[in-house]
């Protein structure tokens, strides 16, 4: 198997390629939100590094949120028509779990239990899950295990109900991840008690495909794979319009959006 | 390449529609997918850019699909892809990008973007098989009201557009304040025909003297004030007076300076496109107006008038002819000019 990871929800974008043995390759941009522009170069350069042909990829995986909008669709639009054209199985990856993922040796080397991904969605709100660290039965592998649901939290509630969840074991660390660290850092230090917390650094903070691909990988082998139709976004939210029509609030401003 | 013909496919995702085609040599539509999200857009009395990029991202692929489907080819026949690279709404135009260097990356077709209203102007070339430049283009749209000089294949000199709402615009609006919805273009064109074009006093703005640029934001003001006095004053309002009256006040205008363009120019042909082009009153006062000068007005049929795929593929095909370099990181430019 060689599996080709898209990875654009988030400030940078990255494109990963990965193979039987799990060894990984990458580029990365160091422009920010040039996922557009810079796409398919990225590709092309990781799978150069594997030294294959893009003709002997077989699955092509996308992180497909939650993050912006824009950035899922970029990447999601590309998975779906690589995967067309190239007539292989798409893969869904959570961005959220492959952030998680990527997080996930720092935060067990650093004692914590629960890997926080959070992503910022603005005024207090974020996009998040709480994942138990845990050990495969040959204590060689970890995985990271959903232990409360990837959603839309405001930072208050998360933090409330992650802390119900770590007082049934004491001493345990939450090692938070994700750009929302960089906009609630202050929240997080001022409701967690001393000890029961810790950052991770920038270098291993934002999404990134690499994490995607072996996730992706799994499934593959397990044969969780998609059509392209059936490789959609995870947006986590509806369109604001949506919400107003939803909840019968629909202004003229939405109507008609200024240019 | 099949059968000895260059084929180029047409991607269109500028606003709300999902477009795609198959055109042979720049001039021969053999397909022509355009799949419209105007049912769901008129619940929020215009376009969602939100909501239409999404539905774009939902669509693309069989869009493209069929287009290849109808015209009998594979990916791999496809020798150029053409993609509207701007204006329009960004996240609308990006799926539009994204999924064509998706394609030309893994299917190895060069890749060039295209204006959109350069995409409008080829509209043209595919309805008239023997139109060659120089002429005049008239585009009016939703979005544009635009002269346009057109010395060659793939020169587009801007000579007057609209210096607040497009002509589009001011009929969508309207349309809503008389009740009539959305789309309001092809309402009013309904309506107007029970009405009486004189019933109203619209002023006709024409701006300095001898200018080509439009202004039709104090028309729509006009049309609601009449509305407010008729309402207070008791009196019924007759919506196909009102349509009559407000359209022809729109068109009257655009016919004439789309003609003063032409003789100022020299040009003995001008081609109509974009949406508002299908106006049949706009068509018809067009052919008068031009006809009394010995001008010819060229229009494309109404499917090629809204945004399709095939008029991006035309383009496309006459810009790579003139050189324009294939371009993998092309970008999405939402105030892209002319």
């Amino acid at each position: 198997m060689k599996v080709l990871a898209i990875e654009t929800t988030g400030k940078y974008g990255s494109a990963s390629v990965i193979d039987n043995g799990g060894h990984v390759f990458s580029a990365s941009s160091s422009e920010e939100m040039n996922h557009l522009r810079g796409m398919i170069t990225l590709i092309d350069e990781a799978i150069h590094e594997a030294g294959i042909t893009k003709d002997e990829l077989t699955h092509v995986a996308a992180s497909v949120g939650p993050g912006s909008f824009t950035g899922i669709r970029i990447g999601v639009t590309t998975a779906r028509i690589m995967s067309q054209m190239l007539d292989i199985p798409c893969i869904a990856v959570s961005t959220l779990e492959a952030m998680a993922v990527r997080a996930l040796d720092k935060a067990i080397s650093a004692g914590a239990l629960y890997v926080v991904p959070v992503i910022n969605a603005r005024r207090h709100q974020t996009y998040a899950g709480v994942y138990e660290a845990v050990f495969t039965s040959d204590c060689e592998h970890q995985s990271a295990i959903p232990v409360m649901e990837e959603k839309q939290y405001m930072i208050e509630d998360l933090l409330s109900e992650l802390q119900t969840r770590m007082a049934e074991h004491s001493g345990a660390v939450a090692f938070f991840t994700g750009d929302g660290i960089d906009a609630y850092a202050d929240i997080i230090k001022s409701t967690m008690t001393e000890g029961s917390y810790a950052f991770a650094d920038e270098d291993l903070r934002y999404q990134h495909a690499e994490a995607v691909a072996r996730i992706a990988l799994g499934k593959a082998a397990a044969g969780e794979t998609l059509t392209y139709n059936g490789l959609m976004p995870e947006y986590m939210r509806l369109a604001e319009a949506e919400q107003r029509l939803r909840a019968g609030t629909l202004s003229d401003r939405i109507r008609f959006p200024a240019k | 390449m099949k059968d000895g013909r260059f084929l180029t496919l047409g991607i269109e995702t500028s606003c709300d529609e999902t477009a795609a085609s198959v055109v042979a040599d720049g001039r021969f539509v053999m397909s022509n997918v355009i799949s419209s999200q105007i049912d769901i857009h008129t619940a929020y009395g215009g376009v969602v850019p939100e909501i239409a990029s999404r539905k774009h991202l939902e669509r693309i692929n069989d869009v493209i699909g069929k287009a290849l489907e109808d015209a009998c080819v594979s990916a791999k026949d496809i020798d150029l892809i053409g993609v509207t690279c701007g204006p329009g709404l960004v996240g609308a135009l990006l799926i539009g990008v994204a999924a064509a260097k998706a394609m030309a990356y893994a299917c190895d077709i060069p890749l060039v973007g295209v204006n959109h209203m350069h995409g409008h102007i080829a509209a043209n070339y595919l309805e008239h098989k023997e139109l060659e430049p120089p002429f005049m283009a008239l585009i009016v749209s939703g979005g544009h009201t635009e002269i346009v000089n057109v010395p060659d294949y793939n020169k587009c000199e801007k000579l007057g557009g609209t210096r607040d709402d497009a002509a589009g615009e001011a009929f969508d609006k309207v349309a809503r304040v008389i009740g009539l919805g959305y789309p309001g273009g092809p309402k009013i064109d309904r309506a107007a025909k029970e009405g009486d074009p004189d019933s109203i006093a619209f002023k006709r703005v024409y701006l300095e003297q001898g200018s080509l640029d439009f202004s039709f934001s104090g028309l729509k003001t006009q049309a609601l004030n009449y509305l407010n006095q008729e309402r207070q004053a008791g009196r019924e309002i007759d919506v196909n007076n009102v349509a009559a009256s407000f359209q022809e006040a729109v068109v009257e205008v655009i016919a004439d300076k789309a003609v003063m363009a032409a003789e100022r120019y020299g040009q003995k042909q001008i081609v109509m496109a974009g949406g508002v082009a299908s106006n049949s009153r706009l068509r018809a006062l067009m052919e008068e107006k031009a006809g009394r000068k010995g001008i010819k007005v060229l229009k494309p049929s109404p499917v090629l008038c809204t945004d399709n795929g095939a008029m991006i593929a035309s383009a496309a095909y006459y810009a790579y002819r003139s050189g324009v370099k294939p371009d993998l990181e092309l970008d999405a430019v939402p105030g892209l000019e002319f």
